[in-house]
């Protein structure tokens, strides 16, 4: 017995608006159609282009750091004092330029983004998580100390798959 | 509320939980066609893989997940920004079919308690949902969602004190 059963019986004595007759008419047209058909009789879904959205940004993140690590290495390069090609070692030129000195990825944010349907209803469901991160990377020249940091955002999506009980 | 159906029994219990359902919908959509949209949608596609509702929890985060993705795909944004918009919307169809002016009262009080705490409430009161079952549902912890149901009901009851 608690200080609310009073109120707790009015609120059940309170009720929600009907369903329209529609509504379950509806469901069994969707229940009778075949389940392979990825829509099903429901509206159809842009989930593809939803899911698909996600990788564009996964795969535009990716281009981003692609571009960013070609442009740093030209820019290191033109840097670096220009040698004879023959007359320079590989362990000279390692010792002289630039070199990587550390990479990190700091996950600053992350987000449940609910459960992921498989388009045609079969399959494993998964859960999306979206992690927001700032990777950082660092190089170093060990001849003049001198080092270079790029930091810049990303974004992950993972699909992770999920079990009931 | 034991439920356990054979397929050909989604129409029965479909008929005894839809308003509750709704209602439960109604805390993502500004109306209740859009509510039932979701819940159409959210029903088919439960139904189809779990043949049952034993898993009621599980019911209602798949009409929960259907109606965020539907508000995001709507509003292209993200489901917290999304969310935010929402929370400040005035929805404009009742929810609730009041019989008298006490419960016309009841409902404008219900309307007023934070959504985080509402959704509980419909859960619990309407859906009657166990506290485990709700914490599947909205992905929160037990404690969280019972204490969510303490404050709504210690907010209600605040609300309509002056009335009383």
């Amino acid at each position: 017995m608690n200080d609310f059963s009073e109120l707790e019986a009015d609120l059940k004595r309170l009720r929600p608006v009907a369903a329209s007759p529609e509504l379950a008419r509806r469901i069994e047209q969707d229940l009778a159609a075949p389940a392979l058909s990825p829509t099903a009789g429901v509206l159809p879904r842009p989930r593809s282009r939803a899911r698909s959205g996600g990788w564009w940004s996964l795969g535009l993140g990716l281009t981003g750091v692609v571009a960013l690590l070609v442009i740093g290495l030209t820019f290191f390069d033109q840097t670096a004092p220009p040698r004879p090609v023959a007359a320079a070692p590989t362990e000279t030129s390692k010792d002289q330029g630039f070199q990587p000195a550390g990479l990190t990825q700091v996950v600053y944010r992350g987000r449940d983004e609910g459960l992921v349907f498989p388009p045609n209803d079969s399959g494993t469901v998964r859960r999306r998580l979206r992690y927001e991160t700032r990777e950082t990377m660092r190089w170093r020249n060990a001849q003049t100390g001198a080092s270079v940091r790029v930091s810049f955002p990303a974004e992950q999506v993972v699909l992770a798959p999920v079990s009931y009980q | 509320m034991e439920i356990t159906v054979s397929h050909e029994d989604w129409k029965t219990c479909f008929a005894q939980l839809a308003p509750a359902l709704l209602l439960f919908a109604r805390r993502w959509t500004h109306s209740q066609a859009d509510a039932e949209d979701v819940v159409q949608e959210a029903f088919v596609r439960f139904w189809r893989q779990q043949h049952s509702l034993e898993n009621r929890g599980l019911l209602y985060a798949t009409v929960r997940s259907t109606a965020l993705d539907r508000l995001r795909r709507e509003q292209r944004r993200s489901r917290r920004e999304a969310l935010s918009a929402l929370d400040h919307d005035e929805h404009c169809d009742p929810v609730f079919a009041p019989e008298d002016e006490g419960q016309q009262l009841l409902a404008a009080a219900i309307a007023r308690l934070p959504n985080e705490q509402r959704e509980v409430v419909t859960l619990k009161i309407w859906n009657e949902l166990t506290f485990a079952e709700i914490a599947v549902a909205l992905e929160i912890s037990q404690n969280t969602a019972a204490s969510r149901y303490r404050y709504a009901l210690g907010t209600l009851k605040k609300i309509l004190q002056p009335h009383e």
